[in-house]
C-alpha cells in the first residue's frame, strides 16, 4: 500500500518586494520550488531524494510533514490529506531536518525529549522508556543529562533523530542526517535507518551523498529545479558511481552538484536488512 | 483534557528550567521590582499624603497600577520572545510538526509564560505591602475575579502579537503600542478623570483602564464583586471579543506562514 502520496505537487514562493527596495536590490518575483511533482512511496521503502542545491528536496519533506501546504495538487499520507487532515498527518510523521539547532538549549537532550515526546501525546507510562529507548538508538546514552547547548553540530543531529523517532513514526524524514556525522555514527545511523524500514517505515531521505543512497534506497528520486527527473526502483546492487552517473546524465550538471565522500565502506547489501 | 494539562505541564517545566538556568536574569529581575517599588515609594511621599486619587493614597494607587499593567506588558513580551526564539532557533518549524495542533501549542505557550509574569505580579505587591508598607484591605473573591477577567485579556494581547510577528514578524508593534500610548490613557498613573475629554472616552475603550479601576477596587479598597459588577462585566465583554478575535487572526497566520514557507523568517 502507498503510504506517501503526492499528485501534481506544485509549491511556489512569493518574494514580496520591500517597502523601500530602491534603497537596497532585494529580490522579487517567485521561485518555482516544485512543478507538478508525483511520486508514492510504500510503507519499508527507503526513498532516497537527489537533486542539486535548490532542487525541492527539502521543500519535498516540508510538506510530507505539513511544514508547508502544496500551492496545488495534493500530499497525502497514509490516506490522510495534509491540507485537510495535517492533525493525522502529522502524527504520523517525524522529522530530523537539516539544521539542527532547533532545541531548547538550557535543557538536557533528555529534557528536551520528554518535551518534545509531551507534545507528541506519546502515553506518560510509556515517556521514559521511549525516550531511553531512542537515546540507546542513536548513541547519545552518555551525552543525555548534558545541556544541549553544550553540544556539537554532529551530537546535534543525532539528537534530531531521536527526537524524530520518538513518536515511532510511520514516515521519517530525514534531511541530510549523516551531514556531521564521523564514520562510525554514519555507519551506525545507516544500521538503524534499514532495520525502521525492515519495521514497516518509510523513509526519505535528503541527500548529496551518493555512496548513502546507494548504500540504503530502494527507490530514487532526482528533482532538478522542482521537476522530477527520475524515479526509479533501484535493485540493491547499484553503486554510489551508478548513482552520480545518472545524476548527473538527467542534470546536466558535471560541477560539484553532489558529493561521493569517503563515507564508511557500507554497501547496501552489507547493511542489516 | 488530560492530554492538555499534560502538555502544559511540560511546556512550564521548559520554561521554569529555562528561567532558572538563567540565574543572573533571575535575580535582576527581582533587584529590578524593588528598585521600581522604591522609586515610586519616595514619588508618592514627594508628592505629599494629600494627593488621594479616587480617595485613596497614592502609593498604593500606583502599586496596583504599575504592578497590572506591567503585568499585561511582560506577559505579551514574555509571549512574543518565546515566539521569535523559536522562530529564530528554527523551533518554531519543528514544534508545527508534532502531533499537537499549532493553535494549541502557541496558547498553552502563553499561558505558561503568563505563570511568569502572574508571579512577577505577587511577588511586586506583596514587596510593595511588605517592605513599602502599602495600605490595602483587599477582598480576596474580588481579587481572584479581576485577575481572572485581567488573565484572558493578557492572553488575547499576547496572542495577538504572536499573530503579528508570525504573519510579518513585527509583534513588537504591539509592545510598543502598550508601552508607548496605552500606558497614559489606561490610569496607570494618575486617574484616567484627569485626561481631558476626548482622551477620557478614548481611555474608556481600552481593556486595561477597567482591570486598573477594578484591580485597585478589590485590591485597595475590598469592594465586593457585586460593588464591581458593571466595571467587571465590560472587562468580560472586551475579554469575549478579543480572545475568539485573537484565536481566529492566529488560526489564519499560522496557515498562511505553513502556506507561504515563512514559518521560521523573523
Amino acid at each position: 500500500m502507498n503510504k506517501v502520496v503526492f499528485e501534481s505537487v506544485r509549491k511556489v514562493f512569493r518574494h514580496r518586494p520591500a517597502l523601500f527596495n530602491w534603497v537596497g536590490r532585494e529580490r522579487t518575483g517567485e521561485t518555482i520550488a516544485l512543478d507538478g511533482v508525483s511520486f508514492t512511496a510504500a510503507s519499508t521503502e527507503v526513498v532516497a531524494l537527489l537533486g542539486p542545491n535548490g532542487s525541492g528536496k527539502t521543500t519535498a519533506l516540508k510538506l510530507i510533514s505539513t511544514m508547508l501546504l502544496p500551492d496545488g495538487g495534493s500530499v497525502r499520507v497514509g490516506g490522510f490529506d495534509s491540507l485537510r487532515d495535517s492533525g493525522k498527518v502529522r502524527r504520523q510523521v517525524g522529522i530530523a531536518v537539516a539544521t539542527e539547532r532547533s532545541f531548547f538549549p538550557r535543557l538536557s537532550a533528555r529534557e528536551n525529549l520528554v518535551f518534545f515526546a509531551a507534545l507528541d501525546e506519546v502515553p506518560r507510562r510509556e515517556r521514559m522508556r521511549r525516550i531511553e529507548e531512542v537515546l540507546c538508538i542513536t548513541g547519545l546514552e552518555e551525552q543525555a543529562d548534558t545541556l544541549v547547548m553544550k553540544f556539537s553540530s554532529g551530537v546535534y543531529q543525532r539528537l534530531g533523530l531521536a527526537r524524530a523517532l520518538i513518536k515511532r513514526p510511520s514516515v521519517l524524514l530525514l534531511d541530510e542526517p549523516t551531514r556531521s556525522l564521523d564514520a562510525a555514527a554514519t555507519s551506525h545511523l545507516w544500521t538503524t535507518i534499514r532495520g525502521l524500514a525492515d519495521q514497516d517505515t518509510t523513509v526519505f531521505l535528503a541527500t548529496h551523498n551518493f555512496a548513502e543512497a546507494a548504500a540504503l534506497a530502494d527507490r530514487l528520486l532526482l528533482l532538478d529545479h522542482g521537476v522530477l527527473l527520475e524515479d526509479r526502483m533501484l535493485s540493491g546492487h547499484e553503486t554510489a558511481e551508478d548513482l552520480r552517473a545518472i545524476y548527473f546524465q538527467r542534470t546536466g550538471d558535471h560541477g560539484a552538484g553532489a558529493e561521493d565522500e569517503a563515507v564508511p565502506a557500507l554497501h547496501r547489501a552489507e547493511a542489516t536488512r | 483534557m488530560s492530554s492538555i494539562l499534560d502538555k502544559l505541564l511540560a511546556i512550564v517545566r521548559r520554561d521554569l528550567l529555562t528561567a532558572i538556568r538563567h540565574r543572573t536574569g533571575f535575580v535582576l529581575t527581582l533587584a529590578g521590582v524593588l528598585a521600581e517599588l522604591a522609586a515610586f515609594y519616595y514619588l508618592s511621599r514627594a508628592i505629599g499624603p494629600s494627593f488621594r486619587p479616587n480617595g485613596v493614597e497614592y502609593f498604593p494607587f500606583l502599586l496596583v497600577g504599575t504592578g497590572l499593567y506591567t503585568f499585561f506588558v511582560m506577559s505579551a513580551q514574555a509571549f512574543l520572545n518565546a515566539v521569535q526564539e523559536a522562530q529564530q532557533t528554527g523551533t518554531l518549524e519543528v514544534l508545527m510538526t508534532t502531533s499537537t495542533a499549532p493553535a494549541e501549542l502557541l496558547i498553552l505557550s502563553a499561558i505558561s509564560a503568563f505563570a511568569g509574569s502572574l508571579v512577577n505580579l505577587v511577588i511586586y505587591l506583596f514587596a510593595g505591602v511588605a517592605v513599602f508598607r502599602a495600605a490595602i484591605h483587599a477582598n480576596l473573591l474580588s481579587c481572584v475575579t479581576v485577575l481572572v477577567f485581567s488573565l484572558v485579556i493578557a492572553l488575547a494581547l499576547g496572542i495577538m502579537a504572536a499573530t503579528i510577528q508570525v504573519a510579518v514578524q513585527k509583534g513588537s508593534a504591539v509592545i510598543w503600542l502598550l508601552g508607548s500610548g496605552l500606558w497614559f490613557l489606561s490610569g496607570t498613573m494618575f486617574p484616567v478623570q484627569s485626561l481631558p475629554r476626548p482622551l477620557g472616552f478614548l481611555a474608556r475603550a481600552i481593556p486595561f483602564t477597567y482591570a486598573i479601576d477594578a484591580a485597585r477596587g478589590a485590591f485597595i479598597q475590598g469592594q465586593s464583586v457585586t460593588a464591581m459588577a458593571p466595571t467587571l462585566a465590560a472587562l468580560a465583554l472586551f475579554g469575549l471579543l478579543m480572545l475568539p478575535l485573537a484565536l481566529g487572526g492566529l488560526s489564519l497566520s499560522l496557515r498562511r506562514a505553513r502556506q507561504c514557507g515563512t514559518l521560521s523568517l523573523y
